[in-house]
């Protein structure tokens, strides 16, 4: 039997990148993923005869371009398609999209308000420069603040040194984002209530907070971090769904070497003498590997592969307190037609309805995401959900039969710990209060569903094996970011037990299909800094 | 002649009146509305001996909370950490496991507050400031890098489960702020409120700070603030509402920033940029302040009704889309036959109804005979005490703008010292403001 240096737990994106990594530095790995494909919740499925869906995540934003370009993505089939709007229908039968085209744009919301129009360059260029500051944090393992080790001191002072040198403006700015909530930072801005709602429902994706809670105002950063790496791979589609890019990546591992092993799941990791010697599949398998990796959240390696017993009380404490609350959910269709959105001119072939091009957002108004989260906060699913939705057979037409399409919703709030708990019912309840928040806008949607398949947290959790179903392997708090992610003292991606690591995005910088967890996990296996 | 006017007589403004006239200027201050009788904030001990103040009394009362549990009979919080565990042990044993580790942790963290509220704010790249984080040891860094962003709500089920008790301190960390407890960002106010008091008591003290120094103070002048005279660039004189000009090389505004560089400085002199970000200080007031005259004199000092953090959240629903809160938390404070009740949420130029919180009341006091509800002192902007609402994106170095957060203003000679200056406690803001300027001169 082959010997392996590392075997790494899941084979989500992060666990492949992780792997890919490796394998191109000479190490000999093995990928074990339970399910029969790789990619996670980055993955792409016919669920119904000829209809591909991209089943959990759904778009590309945030993938690291330091990936895309060493693991060469690009030859190993990664191809992204970009969005191009942003449409919100309004309850008027108006709405306020958002273009590429930058006077486009203006123009567009100008006819809102003419205030905004004037701001929102502004704004533009000020949330550019935050995300540039921002950016090299990402592929940065983060230091103890506490630690005394040479090493680590020597990172916070690199890291204390990078923030001084930065203009003391954007440090209070970069403050002011990382403090407020979205709604305030937006009125600073704008005056328009489509634009602050479409702008602030970024900022409590994945987070059972609402746009007036402070904290989220620094996820508008994202949508700039994306812009930043250029035009082309801002927010888009991998042609073929998002398991393209776990594809991608999966290629590239074993281009270098890496092996891939698919329904082999990992029931406990091996430790002895409080060092990782490998791991027992659920068949009773061992393998033996001196390093471990662990892509799965920080909930499920420690309390479950690990156990409490081989971990210190502290840390136990940390992972058992450390938040997940899983609050989205999703709606796949099959549909027949087009929807036709009573706001927008609604004839003609496909390529002249360039809105369905881009993404549709159900965010009329800050406090209509307000009100969605006040369901949620005690317990019930959204009345009125936020949803933002995308179309990738509009510009992938492999995704659907000719003539037909998919449509990809994603809802919030679906809250994990639901009254009463999730059942059958409660999933179709979810799905019909989806399709008629959504219908009120398309009236033609509901005779246009071939099929539909509704994704809630709990499914999430059952099928993918995200704790509570959260997107993000734990919530992008900042109390959970940074040096605190997932547990203090532990936010380098090794963890108290010798040579098991985690790679997730339970760990620094976390969410998104971004990669930079998996790649900063390998460099920190390999001793090297990004 | 006097070379320093003082804006305001409320604590911020006595303390820097007195603090400049001990460096030896002639200093007038203009009062414009009544002196508080009390002064609700901690006293540092620093203040008290530079101020030679004799007679400072400060105190909670003890308990300093009281919370009904529904069967008639109140969880109750002491002065003493012991004596509150075993309240607590009533309504939950685990909890009152917890509590002494709870309040030695919090006040741990809340020397830290103390040491830097008697100080200008540090600047957020200050190597000091990093030091003095890291002398917290591990615990304590850990402890406030979490609780600093966290909703006070989590910071509690961290620690607790009884429902009343998570709701009182809960309320108590949202006191004049328009969020609820389980906004992030909320948990921090728990200790800004806990500095200064003994370990276990999460409660603003009062005391007579105020009082004693407005009897001590020769040069008053009632009267009404109408403009800030500047000439080339330095502030010359302030004119008073009937048209008297007072000359002065130094001006030290207790009153809200807003009004003092947008409504009485002369427009012109300020950079646009500045103009607008003073536009976007938040200061929204969210609480109202009702008056009780009751039958009898109750056997206790103090009355919290915020059964669970859902009440205190569902309270804050309502204020969100500017309503007054259908079911507010109040908070009684009991003087004799006359107590002061603070209703929250009744956002600002909505009138509370005095009619819920006698409902509510009735239950837990001796018979009301009045009820009326009183005005906000003018000094705090939209009915805020704080001037500016303490959140984390306006305290500390962004306090009440990264721009002004030194005292300083871009006008030579016109200091800031009032409430929404770093720290946000009535009489240290005006001690740190005179302070900073006797460094200065």
């Amino acid at each position: 039997m082959k010997a392996y240096d590392v075997i790494i737990v899941g084979g989500g994106h992060n666990g492949l990148a992780c792997a890919a990594y490796l394998a191109r530095a000479g190490r000999k790995v093995l990928v074990l993923e339970r399910r029969e494909r790789v990619g996670g919740a980055a993955m792409s499925e016919e669920v119904f005869p000829g209809f591909r869906f991209s089943v959990f995540s759904y778009v590309v934003s945030l993938l690291r371009p330091e990936i895309i370009r060493e693991l060469e993505l690009a030859r190993h089939g990664l191809h992204i398609l970009p969005l191009e709007s942003t449409l919100t229908p309004l309850a008027n039968n108006d709405y306020l999209a958002q273009w590429s085209d930058h006077d486009r744009n203006r123009r567009e919301l100008a006819r809102h308000s003419p205030r905004d129009a004037e701001a929102y360059d502004e704004f533009g260029l000020l949330l550019h420069r935050m995300a540039r500051a921002v950016k090299p944090l990402l592929s940065t393992a983060p230091p103890d603040p506490a630690s005394l080790d040479p090493r680590e001191l020597f990172d916070l002072l690199r890291l204390g040194r990078y923030f001084r040198g930065l203009p003391e403006k954007d440090l209070h700015a970069l403050w002011k984002l990382l403090t407020m909530s979205a709604a305030d930072y937006l009125d600073e801005w704008f005056e328009s209530e489509a634009l602050k709602g479409t702008k602030s429902a970024s900022g409590i994706i994945g987070t059972l907070l609402g746009p007036r809670s402070p904290g989220t105002a620094y996820v508008l950063l994202h949508h700039y971090m994306g812009e930043l790496d250029g035009v082309f791979r801002a927010w888009g589609f991998a042609k073929g769904g998002n398991g393209s890019v776990s594809a991608a990546i999966a290629a590239a591992a074993q281009a270098h070497g890496a092996d891939i092993r698919t329904g082999a799941a990992v029931a406990k990791v091996l430790i002895s003498g409080g060092r990782a010697t490998g791991v027992v599949l659920e068949n009773g398998d061992e393998l033996r590997a001196s390093v471990v990796v662990s892509g799965a959240d920080p909930r499920r390696t420690f309390l479950g592969l690990v156990g409490e017993e081989h971990l210190p009380e502290d840390f136990v404490r940390s992972i058992r307190r450390y938040k997940f609350r899983g609050a989205s959910g999703k709606v796949n269709l099959a549909l027949g037609e087009l929807p036709r959105f009573t706001c927008m001119p609604q004839d003609g072939p496909p390529h002249l309805l360039p809105h369905l091009r881009g993404a549709v957002s159900i965010s009329p108004s800050v406090d209509y995401l307000e009100r969605a989260y006040d369901d949620a906060k005690y317990g019930e699913i959204s009345r009125r959900p936020y949803m933002d939705i995308v179309m990738p057979s509009m510009l992938d037409p492999s995704m659907a039969p000719p003539g037909k399409h998919v449509m990809s919703i994603f809802v919030q709030y679906a809250p994990y710990h639901l009254n009463g708990g999730w059942s059958d019912a409660r999933r179709e309840e979810f799905g019909n209060t989806v399709i008629d928040t959504l219908a009120q806008y398309a009236p033609n949607l509901k005779s246009a569903i071939l099929h539909r398949q509704v994704i809630t947290p709990a499914d999430i959790e059952r099928i993918v094996g995200l704790s509570e179903g959260n997107i993000f392997q734990g919530e992008l708090t900042l109390q959970q970011m940074f040096f605190l992610r997932p547990a203090p003292a532990w936010s380098r991606y090794r963890t108290p037990i010798h040579g098991l690591y985690q790679c997730g995005s339970g760990t620094h910088p976390g969410g998104g299909v971004m990669g930079a967890s998996g790649r900063n996990a390998a460099l920190a296996i390999l001793g090297r800094r990004a | 002649m006097s070379d320093v006017v003082i804006i305001g007589a409320d604590a911020n403004g006595l303390v820097a009146a007195d603090v400049l006239a001990r460096a030896g200027h002639q200093v007038t201050v203009v009062q414009e509305e009544r002196t508080p009788q009390r002064t609700m904030g901690w006293v540092p001990p620093q203040l008290a001996a530079d101020l030679h103040l004799s007679g400072l009394t400060m105190a909670c009362p003890d308990p300093w909370l009281r919370a009904p549990l529904g069967d008639g009979t109140m969880l109750e919080l002491w002065r003493d950490v012991a004596r509150s565990a075993q309240a607590i042990r009533r309504v939950s044993p685990r909890d009152a496991e917890h509590w002494p580790r709870f309040c030695e942790r919090m006040a741990t963290l809340a020397r830290l507050l103390e040491r830097l509220y008697v100080e200008p704010p540090p600047s957020l790249v200050d190597l000091r400031f990093a030091l003095k984080l890291r002398r917290l040891g591990r615990q304590g860094m850990e402890d406030l890098m979490r609780l600093l962003p966290m909703p006070a709500a989590e910071w509690l089920d961290d620690w607790f489960e009884s429902d009343v008790l998570k709701g009182a301190l809960g309320a108590h960390a949202v006191r004049h702020l328009l969020q609820g407890p389980r906004s992030a960002g909320t948990a921090f106010r728990l200790l800004h409120y806990h500095a200064g008091n003994p370990p276990g008591v999460f409660r603003v003290p009062a005391s007579n700070l105020a009082q004693l120094l407005r009897a001590r103070s020769t040069a008053v002048r009632e009267a009404k603030v109408s403009r800030i005279v500047v000439r080339s660039g330095q502030v010359s004189a302030v004119v008073l509402d009937g048209g008297e000009e007072l000359r002065a090389s130094l001006v030290v505004s207790a009153v809200d920033p807003r009004r003092t560089l947008i409504d009485l400085l002369e427009p012109g002199w300020l950079d646009p940029d500045l103009v607008r970000a003073l536009r976007h200080v938040r200061s929204r007031g969210v609480a109202a302040k009702l008056a009780l005259a009751l039958e009898r004199t109750p056997d206790w000092k103090t009355l919290t009704l915020a059964p669970s953090l859902d009440y205190v959240e569902r309270a804050y629903d309502d204020a969100k889309y500017r309503r007054v809160s259908a079911q507010p938390w109040l908070d009684v404070v009991a003087d004799g036959k006359s107590a002061e009740v603070h209703f929250q949420y009744a956002p600002h130029a909505q009138a509370a109804d005095a009619n819920i919180a006698v409902k509510l009341l009735a239950p837990h006091l001796p018979a009301i005979i009045d009820c009326k509800i009183l005005p906000p002192p003018r000094a705090w902007p939209e009915g805020q005490p704080h001037q500016a609402e303490l959140s984390l994106d306006q305290a500390l170095w962004m306090r009440p703008l990264p721009e002004l957060a030194g005292y300083a203003t871009p006008i030579k000679g016109l200091w800031l010292g009032g409430q929404a200056m770093h720290p946000a406690v009535p009489g240290v803001a005006g001690y740190n403001c005179a302070r900073q300027m006797l460094r200065g001169a």
